[in-house]
């Protein structure tokens, strides 16, 4: 109730503001003239106090803040110093020690945006500086203070995938303390490493290290397996994730199942084993391997024939159950983790190298359920041929990947696997077998692995340098010819082997797409799930409280799997281990008396979302679900009725920051909009590398590109803006906010034909793409409109304003916005 | 190498394949042995066999149905190899020509009950060779163990020494009986394999159709009655293949129905429902009637077993 109060109160008071104006040494006072900023600043509406500083972010700096607000009685503060990408954390908690809400408080970036880059013009430099404290004093004038939500947070998890990425995390977060369900579509978890004979380059067997770990997780009590399941929807947000999964029937009871496999024995009905990659058979009620877990057995609807055998054999155990359904299940989650692994690419649609068409041309997953001693022929490498042992052998690198016309990564294992598949040959068969390696590179970058591939040139296999061209079938032998271009001997040659073995891609998992829509995150151009950020936030997504792991991120081996399995699980019990989530105020909010929702189908907000935070059902105002706005603004700009706000970016503030930004000369002015993320922090880089470009541009800061409306556009040619910038991150995948960039591009687009034709010169409105790292191309895009501006020159622009003014004016004011 | 599947239709025959690494699984249709008739399509559990309608022209004779088999659907099990009357499907795998369903006691298997006694045989008789509609018999003769081709050569004494031998080709006979018909000594006797009814109503034939009669491959089964020149039929030859009835233009004309067949003992869903499609359910649940108190019978016996000195 206090606290209500005091918002009030703080609302209804008059502004005061304080203007705090940092030397910073002589990066600021050394080119800007302070004396002339403070006497400036003393003149502007409601600011009742200026002060300068030597070192505004020193301790001294600070207290001398936290002082002048309880002496002054401020109630908004202005520091005018560096970018506010480096100390608005900081003077935010120097205001909230003094008692005054965090959010009341604004800064002028006269640092990098200004005595940095305009060093040479130090008058025009100390004019622009006026500018942006003018800017930064009228947003403050109209701020509100802000309070961080909380929200309860649900200590549960779900994990994706039981591959050995999934298994790893759902140990390491069951052993924290926390209950973990572990949701696999198939019909046992262990994933790809449950299929492969032994692991590099150790060559212990694959499936004697996953098993244990396997019937770990199906006794541990905080774990729940899912298995033979599919993700529904997911609901909700950090903390608070509401998740439908469907069981699929296996007509077996699982409770009742006692894995004994009688009615295996039983069963007449075989159909192609889709684990052992169809190499050989399985019975229609089934589990694929042995050591499956659950270890519950499957009927395949698709290949019974319905004689009820297995009932037979079942007997008292009355395990089977023939009119099961599937069932539908709601979990609440505060996090889930995503590990869905990778897919295997089956070349049919190449014709070089003859898969599918010629019988001993297999994969290298296929050679993997050969040389099995569980696999369907019981270890013995045979040709689909003849059932003969091939005494050649010739392995075919980056099948598919590393290709431009297929996929253009690298797939990472299969050097490592193709080394492991030579030496086992060589170990199993010794003299009686040749093999051959044909590789673009050999990639054996991690611990043990370069010493692996010694081991296996010490062995004998003959390593050719070279791309394979074709692949030809002997009709006689059934033997493969193939031909390469040998690097080393820099002419083609020809191999004639009795089997070929094809490395062939790891590509994103069938059906990622759809879990992307599920889960509301975002795939690359190479179809793996896309992370938060590359290096720093490699295992987050954009949508708070998911994490992935694994190769659904991108290729990976095993022990960088498992890796970051259990890095995972310490992020996601950053989440779960809380009781409460804080949200950033920073969000939208929907007026529901302007909302057209209630009397037309709009939703238009919904529709552009990022990240699904709006709901508008129909007949009724849309709702931002507050935990999961990331707080874009691209609604904002959307709202065809302007019924929504952003807190903290208001309509009202930013309006108010470009008036102030254009009040004098302004056809001498270019007004920049500038997202957070990429292009403020690429304006930055322009200011801390001392690129000099012309003082002509006053930047205003977004979160988002996406934030920008299209009447802050109309305002500032109103205003007589000379030019109009608007910078975002790179199209397609840069944006920190998924898509709003797109948004931004697509609603801009729209526009300039619109201004071009009321005759503005196409040059005065701009969009531009500009990363954090791109200082250099921040300076050149301003020099570069300057210099079109000043082309134009000041009575063409100010003649095609005054043109338009009438016209602009009247679109505004049918918005009620003057 | 990867799972291949293969279809390959020709004039001769309809082969599916599959084809992995270890096993070669492979159905054969034999299009010289296939009729047409419905047995198959009703059969399959996976409804994999599809009866495609051949298109009539004016003044030829109607060309029984096409049978079309869904390389998606089929699963290889061999139920449609079991009940094929006239033997035309053949399933193998890794060529051999065993079926789990039947090893497995998961289907039965037909009982085609033909019994010669060819000692009654008369001389010169080769009647039931000439009768059979589908050349299955082959009559024989010999004189210690020497095939005798013209026997007008012979002495008495030789022609009291001979033996007759009628070879059937049981698996692809569908049990018609005109061969034990024709016999004039009695010497073969054959069971049906299928029971039934079947009755054309010659009011709704349309004037000159012989469709029925064109495509069934049983001579005699129908005929052309003087009367009206209408079809009927001769049930004492009929098999219940159904082919007939696959053709037929006129939905009401025939009234068809197959009510039992007789098969190896077993205990299976899917023969059950096999039934059920073949027969009709009602059928069925005789079957199933008739095995639980064949089954009362013996458990009554069973216990009563001390009575009986």
């Amino acid at each position: 109730m206090a606290q209500e109060e005091k918002k009030k109160r703080a609302e209804a008071e008059e502004p005061r503001v304080g203007v705090f104006i940092c030397h910073c040494g002589l990066n600021i006072a050394g080119v800007l003239d302070i004396k002339e900023l403070i006497e400036y600043s003393k003149t502007l509406p409601n600011v009742v106090y200026v002060k300068d500083n030597r070192y505004t972010c020193a301790d001294p700096g600070q207290e001398e803040i936290r002082k002048s607000i309880k002496e002054n009685k401020l109630n908004r503060v202005v520091v005018a110093a560096c970018s506010p990408r480096m100390h608005e954390p900081t003077f935010r908690r120097t205001v909230s020690e003094a008692g005054l809400n965090p959010f009341l408080f604004e800064m002028a970036n006269i640092r990098e945006f200004c005595s940095w880059c305009h060093s040479s013009t130090p008058k025009e430099a100390t004019e622009k500086a006026k500018d942006l404290i003018k800017m930064a004093v009228a947003k403050v004038r109209l701020m509100r203070p802000l309070e961080t939500m909380e929200v309860p947070v649900t200590n549960k998890a779900l994990i994706v995938g039981g591959g050995i990425a999934g298994i790893c995390t759902a140990l390491d977060l069951a052993e924290m303390g926390f209950k973990v369900y572990l949701l696999e579509k198939g019909e046992s978890i262990g994933g790809h490493m449950a299929q492969l004979d032994k692991t590099f380059p150790t060559l212990d067997c694959s499936i004697c290290i996953e098993g244990p770990k396997m019937v770990d997780v199906s006794r541990h009590p905080n774990i729940e397996i899912i298995s033979y399941a599919d993700l529904l929807s997911v609901s909700g947000y950090v903390g608070n994730f509401k998740v439908k999964i469907r069981k699929n029937p296996r007509y077996v009871i699982a409770e009742n199942c006692t894995g004994c496999s009688e009615c295996k024995d039983v069963c007449p009905i075989e159909y192609p084993n889709e684990w052992d990659m169809s190499l050989g058979v399985r019975k229609a009620i089934s589990v694929p391997f042995d050591q499956a877990v659950p270890l519950v057995y499957t009927i395949n609807m698709d290949y019974c024939i319905e004689c009820y055998k297995c009932v037979d054999a079942c007997g008292a155990r009355q395990a089977i159950n023939f009119d099961q359904q599937p069932e539908e299940i709601e979990l609440e989650v505060g996090a889930i983790i995503v590990t869905t692994g990778y897919d295997i690419y089956l070349p049919y649609d190449n014709p070089l190298y003859g898969y599918g068409k010629y019988a001993n041309v297999i994969t290298s997953l296929e050679f993997e359920r050969l040389i099995l001693a569980a696999g369907p022929t019981g270890g013995k490498v045979v040709r689909a041929s003849d059932g003969q042992k091939p005494h050649s052998v010739a392995f075919i690198q980056c099948v598919g990947s590393r290709d431009i016309n297929k996929y253009p990564y690298c797939s990472n294992f299969c050097c490592m696997y193709t080394l492991k598949h030579a030496i086992q040959l060589k170990e199993k068969y010794r003299e009686d077998i040749e093999v051959y390696i044909f590789y673009m590179d050999m990639r054996s970058n991690f611990k043990g692995y370069e010493e692996f591939y010694q081991r296996a040139r010490e062995l004998g296999v003959n390593f050719i340098h070279g791309r394979v061209s074709r692949v030809f079938e002997v009709p006689e032998t059934k033997n493969m010819i193939v031909h390469a271009e040998d690097m080393a001997l820099g002419q083609p040659i020809e191999v004639e082997t009795e089997m070929v073995v094809l490395a062939t891609a790891a590509i994103s998992k069938k059906g990622t797409e759809e879990m992307a829509r599920i889960l509301n995150l975002t795939c690359g151009a190479d179809g793996f799930f896309m992370e938060s950020h590359p290096k720093l936030k490699p295992i987050d997504t954009p949508t708070d409280g998911i994490f992935l792991a694994g190769a659904c991120q991108g290729p990976k081996d095993i022990p960088y799997s498992v890796s970051q399995g259990s890095g995972v699980a310490s992020r996601a019990a950053t989440v779960l281990s809380k009781p409460t989530w804080k949200i950033e105020p920073i969000i939208a909010v929907v007026d529901p008396d302007k909302c057209r929702n209630t009397t037309t189908k709009c939703g238009i907000c919904a529709q552009k979302c990022p990240y699904g935070a709006v709901k508008a059902e129909e007949g009724k105002p849309a709702q931002v679900i507050a935990a999961m706005c990331h707080g874009c603004g691209t609604c904002v700009a959307e709202c065809p009725a302007d019924a929504i706000t952003q807190m903290h970016f208001t309509d009202a503030q930013i309006f108010a920051q470009i008036r102030a930004a254009l009040e004098t000369d302004p056809e001498d002015k270019i007004l920049a909009f500038l997202c957070n993320w990429c292009s403020y922090a690429g304006a930055d880089l322009a200011g801390t590398s001392r690129f000099e470009y012309p003082p002509t541009i006053r930047s205003i800061r977004v979160m988002c590109s996406g934030r920008v409306d299209r009447d802050f556009i109309l305002e500032a040619f109103r205003r007589g803006a000379g030019m109009v910038l608007i910078s975002g991150c790179h199209l397609p995948y840069d944006c920190h906010y998924i898509s709003g960039n797109l948004r931004m591009k697509t609603r801009m687009d729209a526009l300039a034909p619109m201004l071009q034709k009321l005759g503005l010169s196409p040059e005065r409105f701009r969009v531009e793409f500009i990363s954090a790292a791109e200082g250099v191309k921040f300076a050149e895009v301003v020099r570069d409109i300057t210099e079109k501006m000043q082309a134009l020159g000041g009575d063409r622009i100010k003649a095609e304003n005054k043109k338009l003014r009438p016209v602009l004016e009247n679109m505004l004011r049918r918005k009620k916005i003057i | 190498m990867p799972l291949k599947t293969v279809k390959r239709d020709t004039a001769d025959a309809l082969t599916l394949e599959w084809v992995l690494h270890v096993k070669r699984y492979k159905l054969t249709l034999d299009r010289k042995l296939c009729v047409g008739c419905q047995i198959c399509s009703l059969a399959c559990p996976k409804e994999a066999i599809k009866l495609q309608k051949q298109p009539k022209f004016p003044g030829e004779k109607a060309e029984h149905a096409k049978v079309d088999i869904d390389l998606e659907k089929c699963n290889f099990c061999g139920i449609c190899d079991v009940l094929c009357p006239y033997g035309a499907i053949k399933v193998t795998v890794n060529g051999e020509h065993i079926l789990a369903v039947v090893e497995k006691e998961s289907f039965p298997q037909l009982i085609r009950d033909i019994q010669v006694d060819a000692s009654k045989c008369g001389l010169d008789c080769i009647e039931c060779e000439e009768a059979c509609p589908l050349n299955l018999i082959e009559v024989t003769l010999t004189t210690d163990g020497k095939e005798i081709k013209n026997i007008s050569s012979l002495t008495e004494e030789e022609k009291e020494k001979l033996q007759f031998n009628i070879d059937i080709k049981k698996e692809f006979c569908p049990c018609c009986r005109v061969c034990e018909f024709k016999c004039p000594d009695g010497v073969v006797r054959v069971r049906k394999i299928f029971y039934g009814k079947i009755l054309i109503h010659p009011e709704k034939c349309p004037d000159g159709c012989r469709d029925c009669l064109d495509v069934c491959p049983i001579t005699g089964a129908l005929y052309i009655s003087d009367a009206d020149q209408k079809v009927r039929v001769n049930e004492m030859f009929c098999v219940y293949c159904g082919a007939c009835k696959v053709v037929c233009p006129v939905d009401e004309a025939f009234e068809f129905k197959r009510m039992r067949i007789s098969h190896t003992p077993v205990r299976s869903g899917a023969w059950n429902k096999a039934l059920e499609r073949l027969a009709s359910p009602l059928e069925m649940t005789k079957e199933l009637q008739a095995k639980s108190f064949q089954k009362t019978l013996e458990s009554v016996e069973k216990r009563l077993a001390w009575r009986k000195p």
